[in-house]
């Protein structure tokens, strides 16, 4: 008898504590909603985890706990490869941090799905640039500029200087042999990008690079046009650079950038983040990093980080008053001196000492604001999927010499299935 | 007297009772824990596939019917997923079976130094699926890889392993099978334990040669774990992710883009779930179909018996 006490006993108690922890855990969501009280903000942003750069960046934004004392931020830091999917994946399950630094494409996605919350509030703050445009979705604001990162030929001035070679080249065939002599003559690796599926994501980006380039677009009028001319043009100019064998043919992104940061590198294609990184703590010193616009005939293409506020948040009004002191003259001051030569929200200056410093901050400063987007235009929120098929164009391109006419009509095909 | 009776009767059917149902209740709790992580996991892929739902709403999906089956089924992309798959799947269980039992054979015996030689060829399964796709994206890496440093030296010219689209899933299925083969030769050299030292003494008293001896007495005692390893290979590499992700992102040409990688690509970056989940529920199909192969066989591979 005493032991079949014992086991309903236990049985009933295993039985309260099963059912209590889901209760508590109801009862426990979310942060404090007291608009008086102590509040943590969490923030996502893959740039916490760039060496030297994301704590410059955190330092500047964690003086707002100075302006605000009852604020507590708090990290939540993810590499860039996992942070779409991640972010994404928090957001659907009704989580995620507070305030969010994403890129433009998942920027349009979350306000699509109504995972941000309208910041209309703060489309009036004064001195706000143009890079803001791209928090509007519709008639709406859901974020603001954090950075904006143009793309540019970036050099080592030592490597071209043994190599005797003078002005940086400003068409594909001069980059072609630009790189061909300073491999001939250093031994380095002539020009560095992107080449690989497996870097998908980065790849796409930087192939707008391309696009841009040669006056092309992948969409007009809402419609897509992946097959024109000028598109046909600039993937005819990327399968000379990739024939000319003056590509690390295999590496990827990281692996170019560290190759560069070592003196093994002459030219590689990059964005000013990926430059500042690079002109950091490496062998290479910063004032001996050149930068230039692209060897193409028009202006090229530029990444976009926004700061967006969680719908999800038990925290909105505090994370609203963080966004607005971000954009406000001190947090922009802050952040000038952490962002390199990214443009920002509102047009503060290259300092002079950074200028002084790294020479090749005012080649991204001058191009960034013309270069475009990295969204098809009217297909933003399904631009990774409308760029898979032309990405395997490329690849066909490449790897089986197929004709870029071609190739393109029929990812044109493939990708008007994805974007209905 | 009857109250005796009457709790002697009591106690006969409780623990008829309890011996009934002992076995019932001791596989209750993994029981349990399959519902929750597995079964119910599985049913609701099943009932995604069926469903438009999003990755950004992953609760807001409508019944679709077999709109996605339709789609899938219509694409190039799923066959060449599942070439793919059947391609990486028998090259990984050939050459992990070839080579674990090779391995099996050979530390099976006693010589010196023997522990060591074991635990080294163990190596590979203790290490983690991303630790052994970073170390195998530098050996293969085409400018300081050091495969093209022994290929080169060897006269046999340099490659892009990885970037081409002959070697790409040759390369991953090397990969895979140096993680996975250690597993295999773990489970092989336990059933060589089992081959009866008198029954080997005998055959080489016979004059057997070593094939022989390794047909006829070896090879019917380690044929069931063989099945069964072949079986867990077959699901296992149907199911493997991480290694074919990282190398090579399905790519180039989508030639290493297994049914698992080309599940991710709808889920990540077409953001359709209801689309991830119909690969992930004919993968499924095909997974359960290898099982019931298995059990079909061995059934009658006892019945023979």
């Amino acid at each position: 008898m005493k032991r079949r006490t014992f086991l309903r006993s236990a049985l009933a108690t295993t039985g309260v504590a099963a059912l209590a922890g889901p209760l508590a855990a109801c009862g426990s969501s979310g942060g404090s909603t007291a608009s008086d009280g102590p509040v943590t903000l969490t923030i996502g942003n893959s740039q916490w985890l760039d060496a030297l750069r994301g704590k410059n960046l955190w330092n500047a934004v964690v003086a707002y706990q100075t302006v605000n004392p009852k604020v507590t931020l708090a990290q939540e830091a993810i590499p860039s490869a996992d942070f779409a999917n991640k972010i994404t994946t928090e957001l659907g399950a009704g989580k995620g941090p507070d305030v969010i630094l994403m890129q433009d494409g998942l920027f349009v996605t979350a306000a699509a799905s109504d995972a941000l919350v309208d910041l209309g509030e703060l489309s009036g703050t004064p001195g706000l640039n143009v890079t803001n445009n791209a928090g509007m979705v519709g008639n709406t604001r859901y974020g603001v500029a954090w950075q904006r990162a143009g793309y540019a030929l970036v050099y080592n001035k030592k490597l071209l200087e043994r190599a005797g070679v003078g002005a940086p080249p400003t068409t594909v065939d001069a980059l072609i042999a630009a790189a061909r002599q300073v491999t001939a003559s250093t031994g380095a690796i002539g020009f560095a990008t992107r080449h690989l599926m497996s870097d998908f994501s980065g790849w796409y980006m930087d192939y707008q690079n391309w696009n841009y380039g040669y006056g092309g677009s992948f969409a007009a009028n809402g419609k897509l046009t992946i097959a024109s001319a000028p598109n046909v043009a600039a993937l005819t100019a990327y399968k000379k650079v990739y024939d000319a064998k003056i590509i690390p043919i295999g590496d990827d992104m990281p692996t170019m950038r560290t190759r560069f940061k070592e003196g093994n590198v002459g030219f590689i294609l990059d964005n000013s983040g990926g430059t500042l990184n690079m002109a950091l703590g490496g062998s290479v010193a910063s004032a001996d990093v050149g930068a230039a616009p692209l060897p193409f005939p028009n202006p090229a293409a530029a990444q976009q980080i926004l700061v967006g506020v969680n719908a999800n948040s038990a925290n909105q009004d505090a994370a609203k008053a963080f966004v607005k002191w971000l954009i406000s003259s001190a947090g922009q001051a802050g952040l000038r001196a952490a962002s390199g030569p990214d443009t920002l929200a509102t047009d503060v200056p290259l300092t002079a000492d950074f200028t002084a410093q790294s020479p090749w901050g005012t080649t991204f400063a001058t191009v960034a604001p013309k270069e475009g987007s990295l969204l098809v235009p009217g297909f933003e929120v399904k631009t990774a999927a409308i760029m898979r098929p032309v990405m395997q164009a490329v690849e066909q391109v490449l790897l089986k010499n197929a004709d870029p006419a071609t190739a393109l009509t029929s990812a044109q095909s493939l990708a008007e299935q994805v974007a209905r | 007297m009857s109250h005796a009776l009457a709790t002697g009767a009591a106690s006969t059917r409780r623990r008829r009772i309890a011996r009934f149902s002992a076995p019932y209740l001791f596989v209750a709790v993994p029981l349990v824990y399959m519902t929750v992580v597995v079964f119910y996991p599985a049913a609701r892929e099943v009932w995604l596939s069926f469903t438009n739902t999003k990755l950004s709403r992953p609760n807001g999906g409508h019944f679709v019917g077999t709109d996605n089956y339709a789609r899938i089924f219509g694409s190039d992309l799923l066959w060449t997923s599942l070439l793919t798959t059947v391609l990486y799947v028998l090259g990984v269980v050939a050459g992990c079976l070839v080579l674990g039992t090779l391995a099996a054979l050979a530390v099976d015996r006693p010589f010196r130094g023997r522990a060591l030689v074991r635990g080294v060829l163990a190596f590979g399964w203790a290490v983690p699926g991303v630790a052994t796709a970073l170390a195998w994206s530098w050996i293969f890496n085409s400018q300081t890889g050091v495969l093209n440093r022994i290929t080169g030296a060897l006269g046999l010219g340099t490659h892009d392993w990885l970037s081409n689209q002959e070697l790409a899933l040759p390369s991953v299925i090397a990969a895979t099978v140096w993680q996975y083969t250690p597993f295999v030769m773990l489970v092989v050299l336990a059933a060589l334990q089992s081959v009866p030292p008198e029954v080997r003494e005998a055959s080489h008293v016979d004059g057997a040669d070593a094939l022989s001896r390794f047909r006829a007495v070896t090879l019917p005692h380690i044929l069931p774990a063989i099945r069964l390893v072949a079986l867990l290979l077959v699901v296992w590499s149907m199911r493997l992710f991480e290694i074919i992700y990282l190398l090579t992102g399905g790519g180039p040409l989508n030639r290493t883009s297994t049914l698992v990688v080309s599940l991710e690509l709808q889920a990540f970056e077409n953001y359709d779930l209801g689309g991830a989940a119909t690969y992930g529920v004919v993968g499924l199909v095909i997974s359960l179909a290898v099982t019931v192969v298995y059990f079909v066989v061995e059934r009658r591979s006892t019945h023979g018996v």
